[in-house]
């Protein structure tokens, strides 16, 4: 103890590369990004204040708008979606013996991949050439254009989206279940509960931290989905997947908006701070 | 180690478990099976990727008809074309340096936060957790514009050093660091080794899981990353493989040639995957890295 007393140079040495990194790579960007977003900030540099101009212009802009959108659309698909799947699949695991750690692999495989091969392996599975107009028109149906009708490419890419991380959040699952002592399993047994009854009165109130941490994980991942969509749609048909990044990266870099791409930066910033803040307090109530 | 014993719950006693196990064992087909469906068809877009990868350009395949035979044109042509070499080149040096240099200053400002006193330690720590807080793509463009200003635009330090700021590696190590004993550190201070040694011979090999762990993460964050590449790394010199083969399309490149380059690009993955499988499978359950 003494020695951490007396030793604020070398602490201070130690974190400092990391500091340094931090403060220009992290710190300034972010407050550059509030920054500009007050301002007209011009790819020459040349910059004035505008006040919040960018902000009321946000609210007045249909690809703005259609972005935020979408981005909320695909939010509320993929985020249950992917619960649903990694909640069931750990449930699956975590009742069989059998093999387990071969099952356990294979469903955690898609993890260690990235976006963009998940995007080009499910482009052409969804393909009008592709898997899954093939095996439909064996049975005389189709063809789907999955990704050219505006209704199902939303769900199309949320469901690429889990198949790739599901395992992610199965894992954490898997791990708050087998926290779960067994003798308490085994006494709502002895009581005579169901398998729903132990779930919803035993299973489910043990696990809810770990659920709420898989929400909050994938709720802001969802929020920031950009590498599948710009893969698989580039954001069609019709901009009906064009999400919040994909409006940043348009402005920023197909049309030099600089400015104007930070402010969208902002607004992302703003949601996923308020989802997440929602996400707490329902917590927080529902633990009281 | 001391940490691992307190963490673990005791074990319930051998007899009683199996004979849970044994009684359940009867009902369990059923759900082997189930999760047996739910693997194959998880797993069988690698498997069809495969197929494709290896059939003849430009000749019907899968999913109409399968293919005559299989063939290594497609890997070979992708791998001694210069342009994709290049980029699959250029992922590694972009993923091998951020782990070295990542694994060394977490590990030195980790270390720094659980064991030093320093004027404003908690606010820096506390400055560097609400980063995470931060979307990397709400920085995006200034952080584009400062790394243009210094003329790091397609060049490899501006594709790696951004990247190197990582608030997720940075609080791994200061929790880990943080469960060791004071006793170790400070047995080595009063035997009068100067701090840089206490780091080198106590700290690293002390690690060494944490580090391990910490590694194959970032291995895969950098092998897979997109954005960042996508926007500061333009040419070919610099351009990474996610990068790279995201550009192929169109009628000019076949598919069979597409999901062999998509193939090639995936194996560094496998690796770490199938070697290193039970550690990230208990990592991520312990840390919640992600």
């Amino acid at each position: 103890m003494r020695h951490r007393l007396r030793d604020p140079i070398t602490g201070l040495l130690f974190v400092l590369p990391m500091l340094v990194l931090f403060v220009i790579f992290r710190f300034v960007p972010t407050l550059g990004a509030a920054g500009m977003s007050l301002t007209d900030y011009k790819i020459s540099g040349d910059w004035s204040f505008v006040g919040v101009d960018n902000y009321a212009r946000l609210l007045d802009d249909p690809i703005f708008l259609g972005a935020l959108r979408v981005t909320v659309v695909y939010v509320a698909i993929y985020v249950p979606l992917t619960v649903v799947v990694s909640l069931s699949t750990a449930l699956l695991l975590n009742s069989v013996i059998f093999m387990k750690g071969l099952f356990r692999g294979a469903l955690f495989l898609p993890y260690v991949t990235s976006f963009v091969f998940a995007g080009v392996i499910w482009r052409w599975i969804y393909e009008f050439d592709g898997l899954l107009n093939g095996l439909l028109a064996k049975i005389d149906l189709g063809p789907v254009g999955f990704l050219d009708d505006t209704a199902l490419v939303l769900p199309a890419l949320a469901t690429v989206s889990v198949w790739k991380g599901f395992g992610y959040s199965m894992l954490i699952l898997l791990a708050g279940l087998k926290s779960i002592p067994r003798s308490y399993l085994e006494a709502a047994r002895v009581d005579g509960a169901n398998a729903w009854q132990r779930f919803r009165s035993v299973v489910f109130p043990l696990l809810r931290p770990a659920l709420f941490f898989v929400m909050v994980i994938e709720t802001i991942g969802a929020f920031q989905t950009f590498d599948l969509i710009y893969v698989m749609t580039g954001g069609g048909p019709s901009r009906a997947s064009y999400n919040l990044i994909l409006a940043l990266y348009d402005q920023g870099f197909g049309d030099f908006n600089l400015a104007y791409a930070a402010t969208i930066g902002i607004s992302l910033f703003v949601l996923v701070f308020i989802v997440s803040m929602i996400q707490r307090r329902l917590l927080d109530r529902s633990e009281k | 180690m001391t940490l691992t014993e307190t963490k673990r719950p005791a074990p319930p006693p051998v007899g009683r478990r199996s004979a849970v196990r044994g009684r359940a064992s009867g009902r369990q087909w059923p759900l082997v099976a189930l999760l047996a469906v739910v693997s194959v068809l998880t797993v069988s877009p690698f498997l069809l990727m495969v197929v494709l990868a290896l059939s003849p350009a430009n000749e019907p395949t899968v999913p109409h008809r399968w293919p005559d035979g299989l063939t290594f044109d497609n890997i070979m042509t992708n791998l001694t074309s210069s342009g994709f070499l290049t980029w699959t080149v250029n992922s590694f040096i972009f993923s091998a340096v951020s782990v070295v240099v990542i694994l060394l200053t977490a590990s030195m400002a980790g270390y720094a936060f659980a064991k030093k006193r320093f004027p404003g330690r908690d606010t820096l720590m506390w400055a560097f957790l609400a980063t995470m807080m931060v979307p990397f793509q709400a920085t995006l463009i200034p952080l584009f514009i400062l790394v243009s200003e210094l003329d790091g635009a397609d060049t490899f330090w501006g594709l790696i050093v951004p990247t190197l700021a990582n608030s997720q590696a940075v609080f791994l190590m200061r929790q880990f660091i943080r469960d060791l004993p004071d006793e170790l550190f400070e047995a080595a201070k009063v035997d009068g080794a100067p701090e840089w040694r206490v780091y080198l011979q106590i700290v690293l090999p002390l690690t060494k899981p944490i580090l391990a762990t910490l590694g194959v993460f970032v291995f895969l964050w950098h092998w897979n990353d997109f954005l960042w590449p996508l926007v500061v790394a333009n040419s070919d010199e610099v351009r990474t493989l996610t990068v790279g083969l995201a550009s192929l399309r169109g009628e000019e490149f076949p598919q069979s040639m597409e999901m062999a380059a998509a193939a090639i690009s995936v194996v560094p993955c496998l690796v770490v995957f199938f070697v290193l499988q039970r550690y990230l499978v208990n990592s991520i359950a312990m840390t919640g890295l992600k």
